[in-house]
């Protein structure tokens, strides 16, 4: 899709142009957004997108010869519209929504079967949906197969030719598109550089160690200066170790590249929430809730958030007629919606580590049916009127013993009200209806 | 599944099947019509027109009917030969081993790349009359003749036959007894089972669909077989494929050369069919059509094995 | 293990190599024995001689060889081009369009191979296309005979090659054709050039179809060789047998050394 020649170079004055021409423009696909990417987003999208795609239409070179530096390269976000998946008659994606700004990262979270690696892969390109559009900035990319669509993907297993050395794997894209030789060693070195694999440019991939292959990968996929990263659980195969490492690598990776929007999938809570600018939760082929990681904890929007994302008490709640919500008996004191009327039931999270032990606001009396020392701290499963409440206290010098009466208490501002049976159908359109931050 | 481009799922077979054209063209071309000439040629006798009295002469001709009786005959034997050498010697190669066995198995793998004349080759200098076994024979009886003649019969065919075609039946069953696990022979055997009766509960059912696919498709081969029916030399022993040969090359009979044909390629088709379907359950599960991540599959196939 | 006591693990070897090395090794030393003798009328060959091999690198026999090489590397790199191409092209297919395309590629191993030399006489003995007596129509029906097993192999292959790669590459800007030449080919090298082997193996062997169809001054190495012993002259057959077996040999050890250097790369 990168063009040479003559090309690149009047796309070059025209992306010049409209750079300056569209700056304060709306862009629908980004005004959903918020957070840090949406300044990013403000300043360019249509421009560039657009300009590329008219050079893919145009000539037959390959190089994007005549870039401009990356720091002055408006960025590419992500959007998804109603985007539908199936195989058979089994939907495996089901009609999702999800924007991506420029240069923001975007966790997908959720379960195995959930969707959220065909979500990555339509956006690839290898999964082409029954329905709905994939946006790649500006350009609808639905139809175009994946080797025009200009993202760099990085998966679970490597995937690095086996038959090639480290540079030459580097330097695939780079060569699939005619870049000048000068440059695709200049760039070759860059990548490998940023990865921190440039001393083993000669090795071949299987004398390569797991992280190291990883590495490799990424700077490949880099290399080509992709506007879009796509990782699909790229630390999955590394031990636990590895793993921590190469997600301080992730990161770094993502301050130094501020033009590069990410989609990352993975399945593992601390990997989204430590990476994203924004998560979003899958499950069942849904999205089901969509926010910035503190967002997302602190005010999960359904059950299955509450649960996939930390722990929670999930507790079954009736709005209460003065306000607040009624549990067991107990009229507790929580900030409720105006949309909830008196007597509908709902759900109340209350995280365990922000329950106490003892007297306070919004009281459970209960007994204690299990402790477990955890190091630092306590955890206490507590019967509440036939319901079991959890919560983590700092370790106890004297333990009570089980079968004594206890109280919890909790703040109203850390418990949230949640629909009942909130993660059942909800959540589809969840992206856009939530801000971040 | 054939749709699956069009709606949803794995990016579109769309116009796929246009790469696929050439060379089907060309197979066509070198292949197929060929064998429809061959067909149209069996019911177009010389003077012109169509019928079918080219198949009611040959079918009366007995060297016809010989020659199936004995390509049938022939052919049944030896796959019945090769299966159960096949069998007892693969049993001995996987589970009684023995130092350099992998040698054999590349031994083997020479094998089958050699052409069957070379066994009927052989056989002449062991079996012939000037040959090995009557030599041995007359300079221990002082006899005038040795008591080997019988490899310008149907004897010979068939003992080069079993020779031949005994490690291909080896090859698919050496490949289904390295899925035999040791642990369950031994589970067996710590049961107090002896020896054949692992091979006939454990071994000898899983050994099945690899034998039924390896017995068709040696099967196939002796029909076809035709090095080693030529090699023999013996006006006695014909063979549709020899009677093919014969009425083309040496009478000039085409029409009668392709009636013959067209029974062969019936007979051939019909088995081969056969073996299509035994091997298709032989081989494990085809893997489903929904690609979504393949590579993941191995690994959950394993795990599934080692917990099995 | 099967059979655990000592004694009885003996005596099993003992009977393999009883039924082992007469049925299957010994034609084989049968056939070298033969070629350097002039007659065998005991246990053992007699008159020594190398005379045989002197008549099998000279003249009708050389030129049989090279006809017979020249044959083998024309119609398997044909049917290399020509399998790889179809199962590339089937694996890009679903459903019955593939199991199509495997029937027609297999069908090849069914029909008797006098019979495709006989079908390709009676094709190409009329207009349009003359070939009856030329060089060309063996190598056409060597190929037909061998692309089966190319097509075979290579379907195997492919279908075990993670497409991680080549969606890899895809990401990567990589258009198919550049894909194909650049990943999936150089992948599939190794299952390439074994069936490259098979192929070159198996036609140096052809027997059937080639007594149809060869030309007088086209007269590969297996055709001499019956041509040798259906004259009574077995020993310098032998000779000859041993020289095509030779040659095979080294072509699948060639074969082979590629192999491991592509995998091990």
């Amino acid at each position: 899709m990168r063009r040479a020649g003559g090309g690149a170079r009047t796309g070059r004055r025209a992306r010049a142009a409209r750079d300056t021409a569209v700056t304060g423009t709306t862009d629908t696909g980004t005004a959903t957004d918020s957070g840090p990417a949406a300044a990013r987003a403000a300043e360019a999208d249509a421009g560039p997108a657009a300009a590329r795609t008219a050079e893919a239409d145009t000539g037959t070179g390959a190089a994007r010869t005549t870039d401009p530096p990356r720091t002055h390269r408006p960025a590419t976000g992500i959007r998804l519209e109603g985007v539908t998946v199936a195989y058979g008659g089994n939907t495996v994606l089901d009609s999702l929504d999800l924007t991506v700004g420029p240069g923001e990262f975007m966790a997908l979270l959720g379960p195995s079967g959930s969707g959220k690696t065909t979500a990555l892969r339509a956006v690839a390109g290898f999964v082409r949906p029954a329905s709905g559009r994939v946006f790649l900035g500006d350009r609808d990319v639905t139809d175009l197969p994946p080797h025009r669509r200009g993202v760099g993907m990085v998966v679970q297993q490597y995937a690095l030719f086996p038959h090639m050395r480290v540079d030459a794997n580097v330097a695939f894209g780079l060569r699939a598109r005619r870049t000048p030789r000068a440059e695709t060693a200049a760039r070759v070195a860059e990548a490998l550089e940023t990865t921190g694999m440039a001393a083993y440019a000669r090795r071949y991939p299987r004398e390569l160690s797991g992280g190291q292959q990883q590495r490799v990968a990424i700077a490949r996929a880099l290399a080509v200066r992709p506007d879009v990263l796509l990782l699909d659980e790229p630390l999955s195969a590394l031990d636990a170790r590895l793993r921590s490492g190469m997600l301080a690598e992730l990161a770094r990776l993502h301050r130094e590249l501020p033009g590069v929007s990410m989609l990352y999938v993975t399945h593992d809570q601390v990997e989204a929430l430590t990476l994203a600018d924004r998560v979003a939760v899958m499950d069942r082929a849904r999205l089901q809730d969509c926010g910035t990681p503190h967002d997302l904890y602190r005010r999960p929007r359904t059950a299955f958030t509450a649960s996939f994302v930390g722990d929670a008490n999930l507790l079954p709640v009736t709005v209460a007629a003065g306000g607040g919500v009624e549990f067991a008996g107990t009229v507790l004191d929580v900030p409720v919606p105006a949309s909830a009327a008196p007597g509908a039931s709902a759900t109340l999270c209350v995280r365990p580590h922000l329950v106490g032990l003892g007297d306070g606001p919004n009281v459970l009396r209960g007994t204690l049916a299990e402790l477990r020392w955890r190091g630092a701290t306590h955890r206490l499963y507590v019967e509440v009127g036939g319901h079991r409440v959890e919560a983590d206290v700092r370790e106890l010098r004297e333990t009570p013993p089980p079968g004594t009466e206890v109280s919890l208490h909790f703040a109203a501002r850390d418990a949230v009200l949640l629909p009942a049976g909130a993660g059942e159908d909800e959540g589809g359109a969840a992206d856009g209806r939530r801000r971040a931050g | 599944m054939g749709a699956a481009g069009r709606g949803s799922g794995e990016r579109g077979a769309g116009r796929r099947w246009v790469l696929a054209l050439p060379p089907v063209l060309v197979l066509g071309l070198v292949f197929l019509y060929p064998l429809a000439l061959v067909v149209q040629q069996s019911v177009s006798p010389d003077g012109g027109g169509h019928s079918v009295a080219a198949y009611g002469q040959v079918f009366a001709e007995s060297a016809f009917r010989g020659a199936l009786r004995n390509t049938v005959l022939i052919a049944v034997g030896a796959t019945v030969g090769a299966l159960l050498l096949g069998f007892a010697l693969a049993l001995v190669v996987a589970f009684v081993p023995f130092p350099g066995g992998k040698a054999l198995s590349r031994f083997i793998d020479v094998f089958l790349s050699f052409p069957s004349f070379l066994i009927t080759l052989a056989l002449l200098f062991v079996y012939g009359t000037a040959g090995m076994a009557n030599g041995l024979w007359t300079g221990a009886t002082g006899a005038a003749e040795g008591p080997f003649d019988f490899l310008h019969t149907p004897w010979g065919v068939l003992l080069a036959e079993v020779t031949y075609f005994t490690p291909f039946v080896m090859r698919p069953l050496l490949a289904a007894f390295s899925q035999v696990e040791t642990a369950q022979l031994e589970a067996a055997a710590s049961l107090g089972a002896k020896a054949p009766r692992i091979v006939r509960k454990v071994i000898l059912p899983e050994a099945l669909p690899a034998l039924a696919a390896g017995g068709s498709l040696v099967l196939v081969m002796c029909l076809n077989e035709f090095g080693i029916v030529l090699f023999t030399g013996a006006k006695g022993v014909t063979t549709l494929p020899t009677l093919v040969y014969g009425k083309a090359i040496l009478d000039g009979d085409y029409p009668g050369a392709c009636v013959v044909a067209v029974v062969d390629i019936a007979l051939s088709v019909a088995l081969y069919g056969l073996y299509r379907v035994l091997s298709s359950r032989a081989a494990p599960a085809a893997p489903s059509s929904r690609p979504s991540r393949p590579s993941r599959s191995p690994r959950t196939d394993g795990v599934r094995r080692a917990r099995a | 293990m099967l059979v655990h006591s000592r004694r009885a693990r003996v005596c099993v070897w003992a009977a393999f190599l009883v039924v082992f090395l007469p049925v299957f090794a010994l034609p084989f030393l049968v056939i070298v024995a033969a070629s350097f003798a002039t007659g065998w009328s005991g246990a053992l060959p007699s008159g020594p001689t190398l005379g045989h091999y002197r008549d099998a690198v000279r003249g009708d026999a050389l030129d049989a060889l090279v006809t017979s090489l020249l044959t083998a590397a024309a119609a398997s790199a044909l049917a290399l081009a020509l399998g790889t191409w179809a199962a590339l092209s089937a694996h890009a297919l679903r459903g019955r369009a593939r199991r199509a395309m495997d029937l027609l590629f297999m069908l090849p191993v069914a029909v008797p191979s006098v019979v495709v030399g006989l079908s390709l006489l009676v094709a190409f003995s009329r207009p349009p296309v003359l070939l009856n007596g030329t060089r060309a129509i063996v190598v056409l029906a060597h190929t037909v005979l061998v692309t089966a097993f190319a097509y075979r192999s290579v379907t195997a292959a492919v279908t075990r090659l993670d497409p991680a790669y080549e969606q890899a590459a895809a990401s990567l800007g990589a258009s198919p054709p550049y894909v194909l030449w650049r990943v999936r080919l150089p992948l599939l090298l190794p299952s390439l050039s074994a069936a490259a082997g098979l192929c070159f193996a198996l036609s140096m062997g052809e027997l059937s179809a080639t007594m149809m169809l060869y030309p007088p001054d086209w007269l590969p190495l297996p055709v001499k060789v019956f041509a040798a012993t259906d004259r009574g002259a077995l020993f310098s057959g032998a000779a000859l047998a041993v020289v095509l077996m030779v040659t095979t040999l080294l072509a699948l050890s060639a074969v082979a050394r590629i192999r491991t250097k592509a995998t091990y790369r």
